[in-house]
Protein backbone atom coordinates (compact mmCIF):
# COMPACT_ATOMS: atom_id res chain seq x y z
CA UNK A 1 0.00 0.00 0.00
CA UNK A 2 2.80 2.37 0.88
CA UNK A 3 4.80 1.82 -2.32
CA UNK A 4 2.12 3.12 -4.70
CA UNK A 5 3.97 6.32 -5.39
CA UNK A 6 7.44 4.73 -5.38
CA UNK A 7 9.19 3.97 -8.69
CA UNK A 8 12.47 2.05 -8.76
CA UNK A 9 15.13 3.50 -11.05
CA UNK A 10 18.32 2.38 -12.73
CA UNK A 11 20.76 5.24 -13.26
CA UNK A 12 23.37 5.00 -16.01
CA UNK A 13 26.19 7.54 -16.22
CA UNK A 14 27.17 8.10 -19.85
CA UNK A 15 30.04 10.55 -19.48
CA UNK A 16 28.49 13.54 -17.75
CA UNK A 17 24.89 12.78 -18.72
CA UNK A 18 22.73 10.77 -16.29
CA UNK A 19 20.38 8.26 -17.92
CA UNK A 20 17.55 7.38 -15.48
CA UNK A 21 15.51 4.31 -16.46
CA UNK A 22 12.41 2.86 -14.83
CA UNK A 23 13.64 -0.61 -13.97
CA UNK A 24 10.26 -2.21 -13.20
CA UNK A 25 8.84 -1.27 -16.58
CA UNK A 26 11.91 -2.52 -18.44
CA UNK A 27 11.94 -5.88 -16.70
CA UNK A 28 8.19 -6.35 -17.10
CA UNK A 29 8.39 -5.44 -20.79
CA UNK A 30 11.02 -8.16 -21.25
CA UNK A 31 8.74 -10.60 -19.40
CA UNK A 32 5.86 -9.72 -21.74
CA UNK A 33 8.09 -10.03 -24.82
CA UNK A 34 9.07 -13.49 -23.56
CA UNK A 35 5.40 -14.41 -23.10
CA UNK A 36 4.55 -13.23 -26.63
CA UNK A 37 7.41 -15.25 -28.10
CA UNK A 38 6.38 -18.30 -26.04
CA UNK A 39 2.80 -17.94 -27.31
CA UNK A 40 4.05 -17.68 -30.89
CA UNK A 41 6.29 -20.73 -30.55
CA UNK A 42 3.68 -22.89 -28.84
CA UNK A 43 1.00 -21.90 -31.37
CA UNK A 44 3.11 -22.63 -34.43
CA UNK A 45 5.15 -25.60 -33.16
CA UNK A 46 2.77 -28.50 -33.82
CA UNK A 47 1.14 -27.12 -36.93
CA UNK A 48 -1.46 -29.60 -38.20
CA UNK A 49 -4.60 -29.54 -40.31
CA UNK A 50 -6.49 -30.41 -37.10
CA UNK A 51 -5.36 -27.44 -35.00
CA UNK A 52 -4.53 -27.81 -31.33
CA UNK A 53 -5.96 -25.28 -28.83
CA UNK A 54 -3.06 -22.83 -29.05
CA UNK A 55 -3.03 -22.98 -32.84
CA UNK A 56 -6.79 -22.37 -32.92
CA UNK A 57 -6.38 -19.31 -30.71
CA UNK A 58 -3.59 -17.94 -32.89
CA UNK A 59 -5.54 -18.62 -36.08
CA UNK A 60 -8.60 -16.88 -34.63
CA UNK A 61 -6.59 -13.76 -33.74
CA UNK A 62 -4.85 -13.66 -37.12
CA UNK A 63 -8.05 -14.13 -39.12
CA UNK A 64 -9.99 -11.59 -37.04
CA UNK A 65 -7.39 -8.87 -37.36
CA UNK A 66 -6.78 -9.61 -41.03
CA UNK A 67 -10.51 -9.03 -41.53
CA UNK A 68 -10.44 -5.78 -39.52
CA UNK A 69 -7.38 -4.44 -41.36
CA UNK A 70 -8.82 -5.39 -44.77
CA UNK A 71 -12.05 -3.52 -43.94
CA UNK A 72 -10.20 -0.44 -42.72
CA UNK A 73 -7.30 -0.13 -45.17
CA UNK A 74 -8.46 -2.04 -48.26
CA UNK A 75 -6.63 -4.81 -50.10
CA UNK A 76 -3.56 -2.80 -51.15
CA UNK A 77 -2.26 -1.88 -47.69
CA UNK A 78 -3.65 -4.85 -45.78
CA UNK A 79 -0.48 -6.93 -46.05
CA UNK A 80 1.77 -4.11 -44.91
CA UNK A 81 -0.11 -3.07 -41.74
CA UNK A 82 -1.71 -6.32 -40.63
CA UNK A 83 1.36 -7.58 -38.74
CA UNK A 84 1.73 -4.23 -36.95
CA UNK A 85 -1.88 -4.19 -35.80
CA UNK A 86 -2.04 -7.87 -34.79
CA UNK A 87 1.33 -7.73 -33.05
CA UNK A 88 0.39 -4.56 -31.21
CA UNK A 89 -2.85 -6.11 -29.99
CA UNK A 90 -1.18 -9.30 -28.70
CA UNK A 91 1.60 -7.29 -27.02
CA UNK A 92 -0.86 -4.90 -25.35
CA UNK A 93 -3.17 -7.74 -24.34
CA UNK A 94 -0.38 -9.60 -22.56
CA UNK A 95 0.94 -6.29 -21.15
CA UNK A 96 -2.41 -5.60 -19.50
CA UNK A 97 -2.92 -9.21 -18.38
CA UNK A 98 0.50 -9.76 -16.86
CA UNK A 99 -0.49 -7.71 -13.76
CA UNK A 100 -2.81 -10.52 -12.70
CA UNK A 101 0.14 -12.86 -12.06
CA UNK A 102 1.50 -12.43 -8.53
CA UNK A 103 4.67 -10.36 -8.32
CA UNK A 104 4.40 -8.99 -11.85
CA UNK A 105 3.28 -5.51 -12.88
CA UNK A 106 1.89 -4.18 -16.15
CA UNK A 107 4.45 -2.31 -18.29
CA UNK A 108 1.57 -0.14 -19.56
CA UNK A 109 1.28 1.22 -16.02
CA UNK A 110 4.11 3.54 -17.00
CA UNK A 111 3.41 6.57 -19.24
CA UNK A 112 6.63 5.94 -21.16
CA UNK A 113 5.28 2.68 -22.61
CA UNK A 114 1.94 4.05 -23.75
CA UNK A 115 3.32 7.38 -24.99
CA UNK A 116 6.01 5.49 -26.87
CA UNK A 117 3.40 3.30 -28.58
CA UNK A 118 1.24 6.36 -29.28
CA UNK A 119 4.12 8.26 -30.90
CA UNK A 120 5.01 5.15 -32.91
CA UNK A 121 1.44 4.98 -34.24
CA UNK A 122 1.52 8.72 -35.00
CA UNK A 123 4.76 8.45 -36.99
CA UNK A 124 3.49 5.39 -38.89
CA UNK A 125 0.19 7.09 -39.76
CA UNK A 126 1.80 10.33 -40.93
CA UNK A 127 4.69 8.59 -42.65
CA UNK A 128 2.18 6.62 -44.69
CA UNK A 129 0.20 9.76 -45.45
CA UNK A 130 3.28 11.52 -46.80
CA UNK A 131 4.26 8.46 -48.84
CA UNK A 132 0.76 7.93 -50.25
CA UNK A 133 -0.41 11.48 -50.86
CA UNK A 134 2.93 13.19 -51.37
CA UNK A 135 4.26 15.96 -49.15
CA UNK A 136 2.51 18.82 -50.95
CA UNK A 137 -0.96 17.28 -50.76
CA UNK A 138 -0.32 16.15 -47.18
CA UNK A 139 0.58 19.69 -46.09
CA UNK A 140 -2.25 21.21 -48.13
CA UNK A 141 -4.74 19.12 -46.17
CA UNK A 142 -3.86 21.02 -43.00
CA UNK A 143 -5.33 24.12 -44.64
CA UNK A 144 -8.38 22.14 -45.72
CA UNK A 145 -11.66 23.82 -44.82
CA UNK A 146 -10.32 27.35 -44.28
CA UNK A 147 -6.71 28.55 -44.35
CA UNK A 148 -6.83 29.99 -40.82
CA UNK A 149 -7.82 26.57 -39.41
CA UNK A 150 -4.27 25.25 -39.78
CA UNK A 151 -3.30 25.54 -36.06
CA UNK A 152 -6.50 23.76 -35.12
CA UNK A 153 -5.75 20.87 -37.48
CA UNK A 154 -2.18 20.56 -36.22
CA UNK A 155 -3.30 20.57 -32.58
CA UNK A 156 -6.00 18.03 -33.48
CA UNK A 157 -3.38 15.63 -34.81
CA UNK A 158 -1.14 15.98 -31.75
CA UNK A 159 -4.16 15.67 -29.45
CA UNK A 160 -4.85 12.22 -30.94
CA UNK A 161 -1.49 10.96 -29.69
CA UNK A 162 -2.02 12.43 -26.22
CA UNK A 163 -5.56 11.09 -25.92
CA UNK A 164 -4.76 7.56 -27.07
CA UNK A 165 -1.70 7.28 -24.80
CA UNK A 166 -3.28 8.77 -21.69
CA UNK A 167 -6.43 6.68 -22.15
CA UNK A 168 -4.47 3.42 -21.92
CA UNK A 169 -2.12 4.75 -19.22
CA UNK A 170 -4.96 6.16 -17.07
CA UNK A 171 -7.10 3.05 -17.29
CA UNK A 172 -4.31 0.65 -16.35
CA UNK A 173 -2.72 2.71 -13.57
CA UNK A 174 -6.15 3.67 -12.19
CA UNK A 175 -7.20 0.02 -12.16
CA UNK A 176 -4.03 -1.13 -10.44
CA UNK A 177 -4.28 1.58 -7.77
CA UNK A 178 -7.92 0.71 -7.10
CA UNK A 179 -6.94 -2.96 -6.80
CA UNK A 180 -4.16 -2.15 -4.29
CA UNK A 181 -6.28 0.23 -2.22
CA UNK A 182 -9.41 -1.93 -2.05
CA UNK A 183 -7.38 -5.07 -1.33
CA UNK A 184 -5.73 -3.15 1.53
CA UNK A 185 -9.12 -2.04 2.85
CA UNK A 186 -10.60 -5.55 2.67
CA UNK A 187 -7.41 -7.14 4.13
CA UNK A 188 -7.26 -9.31 1.03
CA UNK A 189 -10.50 -11.15 1.66
CA UNK A 190 -12.95 -12.26 -1.08
CA UNK A 191 -12.70 -9.20 -3.34
CA UNK A 192 -9.24 -9.32 -5.01
CA UNK A 193 -10.03 -12.07 -7.58
CA UNK A 194 -13.07 -10.10 -8.81
CA UNK A 195 -11.03 -6.87 -8.87
CA UNK A 196 -8.28 -8.53 -10.88
CA UNK A 197 -10.91 -10.11 -13.09
CA UNK A 198 -12.55 -6.79 -13.88
CA UNK A 199 -9.66 -4.31 -13.91
CA UNK A 200 -6.96 -6.70 -15.03
CA UNK A 201 -8.65 -8.93 -17.58
CA UNK A 202 -11.77 -7.12 -18.81
CA UNK A 203 -10.58 -3.51 -18.80
CA UNK A 204 -7.16 -4.67 -20.02
CA UNK A 205 -8.69 -6.47 -23.01
CA UNK A 206 -11.04 -3.61 -23.88
CA UNK A 207 -8.27 -1.00 -23.64
CA UNK A 208 -5.85 -3.11 -25.72
CA UNK A 209 -8.55 -3.51 -28.38
CA UNK A 210 -9.46 0.20 -28.30
CA UNK A 211 -5.81 1.30 -28.58
CA UNK A 212 -5.24 -1.03 -31.54
CA UNK A 213 -8.48 -0.12 -33.30
CA UNK A 214 -7.83 3.62 -32.92
CA UNK A 215 -4.30 3.26 -34.28
CA UNK A 216 -5.79 1.38 -37.25
CA UNK A 217 -8.44 4.08 -37.73
CA UNK A 218 -5.83 6.86 -37.56
CA UNK A 219 -3.82 5.11 -40.29
CA UNK A 220 -6.89 4.54 -42.47
CA UNK A 221 -7.96 8.19 -42.08
CA UNK A 222 -4.54 9.28 -43.31
CA UNK A 223 -4.58 6.89 -46.25
CA UNK A 224 -7.99 7.79 -47.63
CA UNK B 1 -2.27 25.86 22.18
CA UNK B 2 -3.21 26.70 18.61
CA UNK B 3 -1.25 24.68 16.07
CA UNK B 4 -0.59 27.05 13.17
CA UNK B 5 -0.87 25.51 9.71
CA UNK B 6 2.18 26.28 7.56
CA UNK B 7 2.17 26.91 3.82
CA UNK B 8 3.11 23.35 2.86
CA UNK B 9 0.08 21.89 4.64
CA UNK B 10 -2.24 24.32 2.89
CA UNK B 11 -0.78 23.31 -0.48
CA UNK B 12 -1.19 19.64 0.40
CA UNK B 13 -4.76 20.17 1.56
CA UNK B 14 -5.61 22.15 -1.56
CA UNK B 15 -4.10 19.41 -3.75
CA UNK B 16 -6.23 16.77 -2.07
CA UNK B 17 -9.34 18.95 -2.39
CA UNK B 18 -8.53 19.55 -6.04
CA UNK B 19 -8.12 15.82 -6.66
CA UNK B 20 -11.52 15.17 -5.11
CA UNK B 21 -13.21 17.86 -7.20
CA UNK B 22 -11.42 16.70 -10.37
CA UNK B 23 -12.64 13.14 -9.89
CA UNK B 24 -16.13 14.24 -8.88
CA UNK B 25 -16.79 16.46 -11.87
CA UNK B 26 -14.76 14.16 -14.12
CA UNK B 27 -17.15 11.29 -13.41
CA UNK B 28 -20.15 13.22 -14.75
CA UNK B 29 -19.25 13.23 -18.43
CA UNK B 30 -18.38 9.55 -18.96
CA UNK B 31 -21.43 8.48 -16.95
CA UNK B 32 -23.71 10.41 -19.30
CA UNK B 33 -21.80 9.42 -22.43
CA UNK B 34 -21.63 5.71 -21.66
CA UNK B 35 -25.29 5.69 -20.70
CA UNK B 36 -26.29 7.14 -24.06
CA UNK B 37 -24.01 4.68 -25.88
CA UNK B 38 -25.47 1.74 -23.96
CA UNK B 39 -29.03 2.96 -24.53
CA UNK B 40 -28.56 3.29 -28.28
CA UNK B 41 -26.88 -0.12 -28.39
CA UNK B 42 -29.83 -1.72 -26.59
CA UNK B 43 -32.22 -0.13 -29.09
CA UNK B 44 -30.12 -1.37 -32.01
CA UNK B 45 -29.95 -4.90 -30.59
CA UNK B 46 -33.70 -4.80 -30.03
CA UNK B 47 -34.19 -3.84 -33.67
CA UNK B 48 -31.71 -6.39 -35.06
CA UNK B 49 -30.93 -9.19 -32.56
CA UNK B 50 -28.89 -11.15 -35.11
CA UNK B 51 -26.16 -8.50 -35.00
CA UNK B 52 -25.93 -8.58 -31.17
CA UNK B 53 -22.25 -9.65 -31.19
CA UNK B 54 -21.04 -6.88 -33.47
CA UNK B 55 -23.21 -4.29 -31.69
CA UNK B 56 -21.91 -5.29 -28.27
CA UNK B 57 -18.32 -5.03 -29.48
CA UNK B 58 -18.95 -1.63 -31.05
CA UNK B 59 -20.70 -0.48 -27.87
CA UNK B 60 -17.70 -1.49 -25.75
CA UNK B 61 -15.32 0.42 -28.02
CA UNK B 62 -17.63 3.44 -27.97
CA UNK B 63 -17.91 3.35 -24.19
CA UNK B 64 -14.13 3.05 -23.80
CA UNK B 65 -13.68 6.12 -26.00
CA UNK B 66 -16.38 8.03 -24.11
CA UNK B 67 -14.65 7.12 -20.87
CA UNK B 68 -11.37 8.76 -21.88
CA UNK B 69 -12.23 12.22 -20.50
CA UNK B 70 -12.98 10.64 -17.14
CA UNK B 71 -9.62 8.92 -17.30
CA UNK B 72 -7.88 12.23 -18.00
CA UNK B 73 -9.43 13.69 -14.83
CA UNK B 74 -8.30 10.54 -13.02
CA UNK B 75 -4.72 11.15 -14.22
CA UNK B 76 -4.98 14.78 -13.07
CA UNK B 77 -6.29 13.64 -9.67
CA UNK B 78 -3.46 11.10 -9.34
CA UNK B 79 -0.91 13.77 -10.21
CA UNK B 80 -2.42 16.07 -7.58
CA UNK B 81 -2.29 13.36 -4.93
CA UNK B 82 1.10 11.82 -5.61
CA UNK B 83 3.11 14.61 -7.15
CA UNK B 84 2.04 17.81 -5.46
Amino acid sequence: MENIGKVSHWVFHLGDTRLVVNSTTLMMTWVVIGLVLAFALIATRGRAMVPGPWQQLAEFLVQWFRELVRDALGEAYEERYFTLICGMFIFLLLCNWVGVLPGLEEPTKDINTTLGLGIMGFIIAHGTAIKVKGLKQYLKEYFEPMFFLMPLNVVGEVAKVISISFRLFGNIIGGSIIIVVVTHLVYGLLLPPFLYGFFGLFVGTVQAFVFTMLTLVYISVQIR
Amino acid sequence: MAVEISGADIVRAAAMLGAGIAMGIGAFGPGLGEGIVAGKACEAIGRNPREAGLLTRTMLVGQAVAESTGIYSLVVALLLIFVV
